[in-house]
């Protein structure tokens, strides 16, 4: 039952021997402490002095100090074993996620990301503290009080013996009993859970409409359905508890009267059976206690899993080469590559020559392939086929370190970190000086904006402090871009799509002179970008299927002629 | 008492407290079962404890031991069935507690909803607001039913002890207390602060850690992102200190928990000896029952110093729910606008924390034009949209719709003006439900003829479920174009004369764009149309642009008038027309 994945963890084998070891120990102790018990009482009972009793109750005393104080000392050890391990687990799974980038994060859901290095390795801690106490303490400590039990009597011995199976088959029964039941009911189950958070999600929608105060008599019938069903659920998942009470309960009892009978023929005496009775429940607590915590342990372990699935995804980082920094002579070449995700062709053979500080135009509309063909530009998104060659060396993808450092990627949105607006714009280059970035900020026309922040540069700025306008995010972006002289390639993925229309005039004045000597990548479907751009290429369906100068293309009457009529042509048509 | 942040939210609630009067019966019931659980517990080792006893001794007559052995059949059998109907039932009373205090949240947040949504626009404020109902569940069945039941047993316990020795009982009384008081209050206390500051710390790593994550892109560009994780492995090791502290305290209370009952279960094995005193059997067969008694109970007492540090964690839910605005009669006005249906905007000013969102704008709409209001974000052109609607009232002048002030139309008004969002919100449920939002007794037939309208039909007719596909389970299945559409389709099904255009394209392609505004305007030519837009694809198809700036109409005119006239028009629309 332990899983592989718990069993790969480094020291694990000690501590279980540890802790197997304790275990012994505790047993011990508790059978001690039962047996003295007893013995103090049938010394009463037949009618000694308390004071005849003084070693039994101090061997009590002791052995229950000290029983309980080994539970202490294994949570401790646990404690340490298990925040060591979730330690590890956490930093790898960051290495990952800050190695691999926005891949995993979309794949995954930024939120589920999130959730998953906090909570998720939370769980993951819990998971091992729990599954190892509980398993060893279930493997050792019913079976050596067991011992004692047959020892003092075998018949009562038997009774426990017999019912351990029974207790295991009846909860496994009747655990699948609930699992079909729930499997049954999962679809209505989840559209009666979700509805609630539905309704306050659309609350607006549900104004409009007119509908909102009439709604919430829907909210109290829908949450009346959601109690029969779960109550109707419940009613079976917790039978296997009640089997795991039923059984344990019910064989104390009957140990409890077959040894008042055996007492009333005086086949065994009062110790023993005192013994024994006392014992019982403590047989039982193990796998009492593993049950109660079984749902925390499944909820660790399929966080564990998800967590290791991402630690162990391919990377598709290759051979990393030496690429000189970009100038008038350098040349990418994109020869046949294709790009498949999910079994899907997201880009079709595809061909195409950047070269020195030539000004591009990616054009095309959702679904055309442009965002793929972006991706690989940036050594996100690995190719199925073709080449691609820089300054003519063959690299398995673009995902090189050299390559990147030249880089500056302008998205549609940049994000804004939660931080003074002076590490955001120097965040490629931590060491600019106060002149540096006054400069770059002076050249993307945020003077204006500095000076009506409180605090200047160091005013906090980013979601959860300020938020900027759409405009103002992209010059922030620009000046990040324009700060590391070292970045020559400049990739655009539809910077000004989402801005009102003055707002994208103004940055356009800015962007135009900044994107001098720079090898440009521009993609978007605003078409006034293209007539600052040397070459256009246009995509459709996954396709290159125009690249030329803007009148060239246009005097071809060919894709960008039509789709440029497309967008212009007007709706009275 | 007041340094416990659950009794100081408590001291002013209306969402915990009430609900304890609702369904009082059935909580009774479900604190009384449980109970009974803990109570056959002790009673099965109590009973089995005499029967051995008494059977030790000997008795004469075999009958005599016949009623503990029926009992201790009973009270094994009856541990696990109090306790499977307690759960039942306590589960029972909560999940009626939350339908109503979802009612209760929803009719709190519906009031303003739609001001609400726009305060709290980045974050998930909803799905906080619905987790919070969640805690109080908790706090109800972790926190609250078991310190109930535990006080109820401590009551019983201390009386049935009095029945045999009132000095007992009384030393009995005194040291409950200090595992049922004593214990919890320090807990809370000790842990209360690290618990605060865990939460500080946990949160700083959440918005930290999401704030980097959106960011990713950027670390992997600048070829810094070991440096974040080493940044944040340093304050993920704080956050774990303080856990590792918390958990040390935890072990050491349980450890002397623990301790605690096996000095009760000494103490009454000596008073057993002084109280119960016989020679094999007699009085002496009480003893091994008293002893044994005391065991089964430590669960009934173990959780309840974890579950009152709990409560700690669930105030802040209860403060955010009474921090929710009370529901309030609103004054009701019963007036109807008169034909034509027309706008009249009289020296209109919005204010929102001492700025001037719309400064002293004064327009008029008539019945059946088409307006494009043209703005920069921020210009106050969706505040005028939500005052148009009467959703915002007005902080100077008025905003009369045929004659009378929108916002005494209050929910009536949604018969005369429908709204498309920037991102129309589509329900969980099926296509059908979705669409007839707009007339819940629409035909089959015209929930199709409004598909065909906008152009969704052979796509709706080609889904397996057709109708009947609930719309979430299509993931990706509805483009933005398509979201779009099935907006317009439950507009046209509502059938309002007014409609208001919020940035209904923001986020499309520039020819998914043509094609949505193209069916929009074909379909609602004959209605008042009012245009929310910040570029200029499209204009054309309007009678009127309005252009707001800084609160204030800058200019307006027909787009023709404009182009011919206004060369910063013109200049904006060669842009958007690609040159």
């Amino acid at each position: 039952m332990l899983d592989k994945a718990i069993l790969r963890l480094s020291g694990i084998r000690s501590l279980m021997g540890l802790l197997a070891g304790l275990d012994v120990l505790q047993a011990i102790f508790i059978i001690g402490q039962a047996t003295m018990l007893s013995s103090a009482i049938t010394g009463l009972w037949e009618g000694q002095s308390l004071g005849d009793q003084k070693v039994a109750i101090l061997i009590f005393a002791i052995c229950f100090a000290s029983r309980h104080l080994i539970t202490y000392i294994k949570d401790r050890k646990l404690d340490t074993f298990a925040s060591e391990q979730s330690h590890t687990l956490r930093r790898k799974l960051l290495e990952k996620l800050f190695d691999a980038g926005p891949h995993i994060v979309q794949q995954q859901g930024s939120g589920n990301v999130i959730t998953m290095a906090l909570d998720g390795i939370g769980l993951v801690e819990n998971y091992i503290h729990l599954i190892l106490s509980k398993m060893i303490n279930m493997s050792v400590t019913p079976w050596l009080i067991l011992v004692v039990v047959f020892w003092f009597d075998w018949r009562s011995g038997l009774i426990l013996l017999l019912v351990f199976p029974l207790i295991i088959i009846f909860m496994i029964i009747l655990g699948y009993a609930a699992q079909a039941k729930a499997d049954r009911q999962y679809k209505s189950y989840q559209v009666l859970s979700n509805h609630f958070l539905d309704s306050l999600r659309g609350i607006d929608t549900l104004r409009f409409f007119g509908l909102s105060k009439r709604y919430a008599s829907s909210i109290f019938k829908t949450s009346e359905q959601f109690r029969k069903t779960t109550m109707s659920t419940l009613r079976i998942g917790i039978l296997s508890t009640f089997a795991l009470d039923f059984f344990t309960t019910l064989s104390i009892a009957i140990v409890a009267v077959f040894l008042g009978l055996r007492l009333l023929n005086g086949h065994i005496l009062l110790f023993p059976a005192l013994s024994i009775l006392v014992l019982a429940p403590e047989y039982f607590l193990p796998v009492r206690n593993f049950a109660s915590d079984y749902h925390a342990t499944l909820d660790g372990k399929n966080a564990m899993q998800a967590i290791d699935r991402i630690i162990n995804e391919p990377s598709i980082r290759g051979e990393q080469i030496t690429i000189a920094p970009w100038n008038e002579h350098s040349t990418l070449e994109l020869d046949n590559i294709t790009v498949d995700y999910d079994g899907k062709q997201f880009l079709q053979p595809t061909s195409l020559q950047f070269k020195g500080m030539q000004k591009v135009g990616i054009i095309g509309m959702s679904g055309s392939g442009k965002s793929t063909l972006m991706n690989v530009l940036s050594g996100f998104l690995p190719i199925a086929q073709g080449s691609i060659r820089i300054d003519g060396k063959p690299v398995a993808n673009l995902n090189q370190d050299a390559w990147r450092k030249q880089l500056a990627y302008i998205p549609q949105q940049p994000y804004i970190f939660e931080a003074t607006l002076r590490d955001n714009i120097a965040f490629y280059t931590p060491d600019a000086t106060d002149e540096q970035i006054m400069q770059a900020a002076h050249v993307v026309g945020l003077d204006d904006v500095i000076a009506e922040l409180p605090q200047g540069l160091d005013t906090r700025i980013g979601n959860g402090s300020r938020a900027l306008s759409g405009g103002q995010a992209q010059r922030v972006a620009l000046a990040r871009a324009y700060l590391d002289q070292e970045r020559t390639v400049y990739i655009f993925d539809e910077p000004t799509a989402h801005l009102d229309i003055e707002t994208e005039l103004e940055l356009k004045q800015r962007m135009v002179p900044l994107m001098e000597h720079h090898l440009v990548l521009f993609a978007t479907h605003r078409l006034h970008w293209l007539r600052q751009m040397d070459t256009i290429v246009v995509l459709e369906h996954g396709k290159v299927v125009e690249v030329g100068a803007y009148e060239d293309l246009m005097a071809r009457h060919g894709a960008l002629y039509r789709l440029k009529h497309e967008m212009g042509s007007s709706i009275h048509e | 008492m007041n340094n416990i942040p659950l009794f100081q939210q408590l001291a002013h609630d209306s969402w915990v407290k009430p609900f304890f009067k609702q369904y009082r019966w059935t909580l009774a019931l479900a604190i009384f079962l449980g109970f009974c659980t803990f109570f056959c517990a002790g009673a099965l080792m109590f009973n089995s404890g005499y029967l051995i006893s008494k059977s030790a001794s000997l008795p004469e007559n075999i009958l005599l031991v016949y009623v503990p052995i029926v009992l201790t059949r009973a009270f094994g059998i009856g541990r696990p069935v109090f306790r499977y109907v307690e759960r039942l039932v306590s589960h029972n009373w909560v999940l009626r507690m939350t339908s109503h205090l979802r009612v209760k949240l929803y009719k709190a947040v519906e009031q303003d909803a739609i001001f609400f949504k726009r305060k709290y626009r980045l974050g998930d404020v909803m799905g906080l607001l619905s987790e919070d109902i969640n805690h109080i569940q908790n706090l109800y069945l972790r926190s609250i039913f078991p310190t109930l039941i535990a006080w109820l047993l401590y009551v019983v316990i201390v009386i049935g002890l009095g029945c045999f020795s009132l000095g007992y009982a009384l030393l009995v009384a005194l040291y409950f207390l200090l595992i049922l008081l004593a214990m919890p209050l320090w807990s809370i206390i000790v842990n209360g602060a690290r618990q605060s500051k865990e939460k500080t710390l946990k949160n700083d790593l959440y918005t930290d850690l999401t704030d980097n994550v959106l960011g990713i892109a950027d670390w992997i560009f600048s070829q810094r992102g070991q440096e974040y994780v080493a940044l944040h492995e340093q304050s993920q090791d704080k956050l774990s200190r303080v856990q590792s502290s918390m958990r040390k305290f935890n072990h050491l209370r349980d450890l002397l928990f623990q301790y605690a009952f096996g000095l009760l279960a000494l103490l009454t094995l000596v008073w057993c000896s002084t109280q119960f005193i016989g020679n094999h059997g007699g009085a002496a067969n009480w003893i091994a029952a008293f002893v044994l008694s005391i065991f089964p109970l430590v669960d009934a007492f173990a959780g309840l110093s974890a579950a009152s540090q709990e409560t700690n964690t669930y105030a802040d839910s209860i403060e955010r729910l009474n921090a929710l605005p009370e529901e309030t009669e609103e004054q009701t006005w019963h007036e109807t606008p008169s034909q034509p249906l027309q706008f009249d905007i009289q020296d209109l000013t919005f204010r929102y924390e001492t700025k001037d969102v719309l400064n002293h704008l004064s327009v008029t709409i008539h019945a059946g034009e088409k307006v494009a209001i043209l703005g920069r974000s921020g210009s106050g052109k969706s505040t005028l949209a939500s005052l148009l609607r009467g959703d915002l009232i007005p902080s100077d002048g008025t905003v009369l719709l045929g004659g009378v002030p929108v916002h005494h139309l209050q929910s009536t008004i949604s018969q005369y003006i429908g709204v498309i969002q920037q991102e129309p919100y589509l329900f969980n449920t099926t296509i059908l439900n979705n669409i007839r939002l707009g007339n819940e007794q629409a035909s089959v037939e015209e929930v199709w003829d409004v598909l065909q309208r906008v152009g969704l039909k052979s796509m709706v007719e080609q889904l397996p479920d057709g109708l009947a596909t609930i719309v979430d389970e299509a993931g990706l299945r509805f483009s933005g174009g398509e979201r779009h559409r099935l907006a317009l389709a439950r507009i046209l099904l509502q059938n309002t004369p007014i409609i208001i255009l919020d940035e209904p394209t923001v986020g499309l392609d520039p020819i998914t764009e043509q094609a949505v505004l193209h069916t929009f305007m074909h379909e609602l030519q004959d209605k008042t149309l009012i245009w929310i837009t910040h570029h200029l694809q499209g204009i054309e198809a309007v009678d009127r642009v309005l252009f707001i700036e800084d609160g204030q109409l800058e200019m307006q005119g027909s787009p023709e008038y404009l182009q011919a006239t206004n060369p910063r028009y013109q200049r904006l629309k060669a842009i958007d027309d690609g040159e």
